[in-house]
């Protein structure tokens, strides 16, 4: 579904992805672990095409999106949440949903009153403004903006950061539940051990390079990785 | 009755400056850069009325639609040209471009037009509307009924319009409106379409109520209009509105009351200290800093 192959992305002068090849299949949870600055993010970014690369193509649905503009890609059915969630925080939560679904026609009321289904707290609050909600609450909402455009392949950057164990739990059941209903995901986690334990297959990314593949189940039974991410027990 | 004569005659010089002011402060708030050229988009406006209306003899309503048109593509043909190539430049490289745009246009009006100023057609002439002693004069009367008319309409498209809510969305964060799907270049491009087309009916109104045009003409309303859009808080819609009717009646009350010399210096005076008391201006959010 969607290839990476020989990727190099600059960030600045840095050279942040490094030759860097993998690709998620139709019906995967595919992820992408690795330390501060390993390039996740970057290779995430241009996937989505909010960067562009040095070298390298990538293809999504069998389609070049290597040089196309992050705006064409919902369309396409790539969704991307990124990093920090970026919720439209003066906009209303409902207005936040309606943006996610701006590449579609149609009637959407359907599919938002299928998100607040899912995320009651969201309908709660459906008129205040994205900025009054809790991170999780945003989380969420980011989410299921991303959601409203009916993606094939959804992207989540780091969806667990800053929350609480809790609500970390709570988000991993909620991407397990959208994997069952048939969205392909990928996944950049810090939280490598949650990570693992739902990912089919997960790359370990070192200063732009993959320096290890396996299935989620090996990677994280893998000595090296139980040292460097998992806390070492 | 001479106060509310004066009010009356601030609120429709206010009118003008709002409908300017609103152009400043979408582009702010969606491109993030300071339009100094926006001023000058005023007097395209009016010399293409003159020539239309004037020169060729057409009807006024076919002047004004013709100005709407022209500032339009000035305005879009403006954004692609000068500013779309600094999108990633240093803000300061930006404000000079559109220092040296504002220069162009005027030149060039001056090459086309000559340096003297030409009369502005009054096409509107309604007699004056009198209630016992007070007289409000017909250009002000239609000046304040169009400008509500648009604040009403623009106000409506940016709450609830898909492409409002999608402006909004790029105004707050360009990335994530990307992401969704929205091109921020295509939001750009409608940001300045509408502010153009403020413009350029300011610029009718402006060239009715003081009866000439010259290539330098919008240079002060687009300043007093760049005040008004700060002292409102630029970026805010409410506030540009706000601000510009304030500066026009505080001008006109100055002129009335203080000195005609000095009204410029109160103007300006009044937006300092505001903006000691309020730096946001006075309807203008604090920008959060992003983490």
């Amino acid at each position: 579904m969607l290839k990476v192959d020989n990727l190099n992305v600059y960030y600045g002068k840095i050279h942040a992805v490094k030759d860097l090849s993998f690709q998620v299949n139709e019906g995967e949870i595919v992820s992408l672990i690795g330390a501060n600055g390993a390039g996740k993010s970057t290779t995430l970014k241009t996937i989505s095409g909010l960067l562009h690369p040095k070298g390298g193509s990538i293809t999504f649905l069998d389609k070049d999106i290597t040089r196309a503009p992050a705006h064409s890609l919902p369309a396409m059915g790539l969704a991307h949440v990124p990093e920090g969630r970026r919720v439209f925080l003066q906009m209303s939560v409902q207005e936040n949903l309606e943006m996610g679904a701006f590449t579609r026609s149609g009637d959407i009321s359907r599919d938002i009153k299928d998100i607040y289904r899912r995320f009651p707290r969201l309908e709660e609050r459906k008129n205040q403004p994205a900025g009054t909600l809790s991170g999780g609450e945003q989380q969420m909402l980011a989410m299921g903006r991303a959601m409203m455009s009916k993606p094939r392949l959804l992207i989540l950057d780091e969806p667990s950061m800053g929350l609480a164990p809790i609500l970390v739990q709570q988000i991993f059941d909620i991407i397990k539940e959208l994997h069952r209903r048939g969205t392909t995901i990928l996944l950049v986690e810090q939280n490598a051990e949650m990570a693992l334990s739902i990912a089919h297959r997960a790359y370990v990314l070192e200063s732009g390079r993959i320096v290890l593949s396996g299935t989620g189940k090996q990677l994280s039974e893998s000595e090296d990785i139980k040292k460097a991410y998992l806390g070492g027990h | 009755m001479n106060f509310l004569s004066n009010l009356i005659s601030g609120l429709s010089l206010g009118s003008i400056y709002a409908l300017i002011a609103l152009g400043y402060t979408m582009v702010y708030g969606i491109a993030k850069m300071l339009n100094f050229a926006h001023g000058d988009i005023i007097m395209v406006g009016a010399f293409t009325c003159v020539v239309f209306i004037t020169n060729m003899g057409m009807h006024p309503a076919v002047g004004v639609l013709a100005s709407v048109v022209v500032c339009v593509v000035v305005g879009v043909l403006v954004e692609r040209i000068a500013y779309k190539p600094l999108r990633s430049a240093p803000p300061l490289s930006v404000l000079i471009t559109a220092i040296g745009v504002s220069y162009f246009l005027q030149s060039l009006a001056q090459l086309i037009f000559g340096t003297n100023q030409k009369s502005f057609p009054k096409f509107i002439s309604l007699s004056p509307i009198t209630i016992g002693q007070l007289t409000i004069k017909g250009e002000s009367v239609v000046t304040m009924a169009v400008t509500v008319v648009i604040m009403a309409a623009l106000t409506l498209f940016i709450s609830k319009t898909r492409m409002g809510k999608a402006m909004r969305a790029v105004s707050e964060d360009k990335q994530a409106a990307e992401l969704m799907g929205i091109s921020v270049n295509r939001t750009i491009t409608i940001t300045f379409a509408i502010g153009s087309a403020l413009a350029s009916v300011a610029g009718s109104f402006y060239g009715l109520t003081y009866g000439f045009v010259g290539p330098y003409s919008g240079s002060m309303p687009g300043i007093k209009a760049f005040v008004a859009a700060v002292f409102g808080g630029i970026g805010s819609i409410p506030g540009a509105m706000l601000g510009g009717i304030l500066l026009g009646v505080i001008e006109n009350m100055a002129k009335a009351y203080i000195s005609t010399e000095l009204s410029d210096a109160i103007v300006f005076g009044v937006l300092i200290a505001v903006l000691l008391v309020k730096p946001t201006g006075l309807l203008g959010k604090k920008t959060n800093e992003k983490v």
